[in-house]
């Protein structure tokens, strides 16, 4: 067990005892993974901050559950992974009615007011945005299936295990979301 | 000849698959056009780069949620069951503190005078694990207690006495660390020890009895937090020590 991780269990030990103001330590270690993680999946700065505050809060509330043997940053990047789902979940309700439908046809697509057009895109040089707009478009399990497997180079096991669903689930889920992007980004190139 | 599907050509770019799919994009070159494809498409969505967040990023996650965490009430029941085996586990810490000691009297007697002629840099004796242990033990139990010191609350008496009782027991341990650490020239761990004895001493024998104003007023005197500190800097040094004898078997307490 390395050193970090002996600080780790000492300041969880601390916190259970009473001692609330250990707990600051576990922050300090630790919020930055899980930031890098909350945005990749969020994609936007303030959501990735809700998150890290909502992780590491259900962790605080948590902390009895957690075993002493296990890796209190694996926990926690678990944590904020799901509150990050849940996060993007509400997130694509509150937009569902603005989202270009992936198997419309280009012609009859209705570019709604809020989404920028491909071609919007291209005039603008903003080739990124569009592959944000394409991430936008994957439910939020593919999205943040693909983040883990993609960005954050997780296994399919540690994916399926993160997200508490089967191995083959989580694979399924990144294969739909590489075809929806590989789709979209067909769309740019064929527009350009 | 079979294709290799998308999903096949995924897994391969995500080294899922065997060497398999790999030997069949050198025979088939439909297949390699698409996996070039692939590995243009993903290529190019690359890993996202989040805002960087400076050194202090943690201090201020925590600033924004400390408010929404309240404490966890650390289990009173143990209190009922914690004199017995606090006075259990302190006279078998004394006990294994005095065998370790006679049996390294013993040692020292049989072993014949060693005589070099090449003459070796002194070393510090190490302490004996034993001795490691028993004040890996105490320091974790006067942590607890301190914490609990910490969070005593101002107007509830009940915790007055068990207080005393736990202080009361810490002091023969400390007394027996002190003699240790003071033997083994840490100076850093006989002034801790020094500062919670002083702690403890208070506790246990503060006249006029001991109540939760007692407490509140000797916490603040004595500097308790402060102690708290000195106490976990002193624990987060102990693994580094027993790896220590382990590999080089010598070494002072630091």
């Amino acid at each position: 067990m390395g050193r970090m991780e002996t600080n780790d269990q000492a300041a969880i030990r601390a916190v259970l005892c009473g001692d609330r103001d250990a707990y600051a330590a576990l922050v300090a270690h630790h919020s930055r993974s899980v930031f890098r993680v909350a945005y990749r999946i969020t994609g936007n700065e303030a959501d990735a901050e809700e998150v890290v505050q909502d992780a590491f809060i259900r962790g605080y509330r948590k902390l009895e559950s957690f075993e002493s043997r296990a890796n209190f940053g694996t926990w926690i990047y678990r944590i904020a992974v799901r509150c990050a789902l849940d996060k993007v979940g509400r997130r694509a309700n509150e937009h569902q009615q603005t989202t270009i439908p992936i198997d419309a046809e280009p012609e009859t697509i209705q570019v709604p007011d809020r989404t920028p057009s491909p071609e919007d895109f291209v005039l603008s040089g903003e080739i990124g945005a569009f592959r944000e707009s394409a991430m936008h478009s994957l439910t939020p399990l593919e999205r943040t299936a693909f983040t883990l497997r993609h960005m954050e180079d997780c296994s399919m096991e540690e994916i399926a295990a993160v997200l508490e669903i089967a191995p083959n689930a989580a694979k399924q889920a990144v294969y739909r979301a590489v075809h929806k992007l590989r789709q979209r980004l067909a769309l740019l190139k064929v527009r350009t | 000849m079979n294709h290799l599907s998308e999903e096949q050509l995924i897994e391969l770019y995500y080294s899922e698959d065997g060497p398999e799919a790999a030997r069949h994009l050198d025979t088939c070159p439909e297949c390699a056009r698409n996996y070039e494809g692939l590995q243009a498409d993903l290529g190019d969505m690359k890993p996202v780069q989040p805002p960087l967040r400076n050194e202090t990023y943690g201090q201020q996650v925590w600033e924004s949620i400390a408010d929404r965490l309240p404490a966890y009430t650390p289990p009173k029941k143990h209190w009922v069951l914690r004199p017995l085996w606090l006075g259990l586990s302190a006279a078998a810490a004394c006990a294994l503190l005095v065998a370790a000691f006679y049996a390294g009297r013993m040692w020292e007697h049989r072993q014949p005078p060693v005589q070099s002629a090449a003459v070796t840099k002194p070393v510090p004796p190490a302490p004996p694990r034993v001795v490691v242990v028993v004040l890996s033990d105490h320091l974790e139990r006067s942590e607890r207690f301190l914490v609990e010191l910490k969070h005593a609350s101002a107007d509830d008496d009940e915790l007055a006495l068990p207080l005393r009782d736990e202080a009361r027991s810490l002091l023969a341990a400390n007394r027996t660390c002190q003699q240790e650490a003071e033997a083994s020239g840490d100076p850093v761990l006989t002034k801790a020890l020094d500062h919670l004895n002083g702690v403890l001493t208070e506790l246990a024998d503060h006249p006029g009895g001991l109540n939760a104003e007692a407490i509140a007023k000797l916490r603040q005197e004595m500097d308790a937090e402060g102690l708290l500190f000195e106490v976990r800097v002193l624990r987060s040094r102990i693994p580094d020590h027993e790896a220590s004898i382990h590999k080089h078997g010598t070494g002072g307490i630091a």
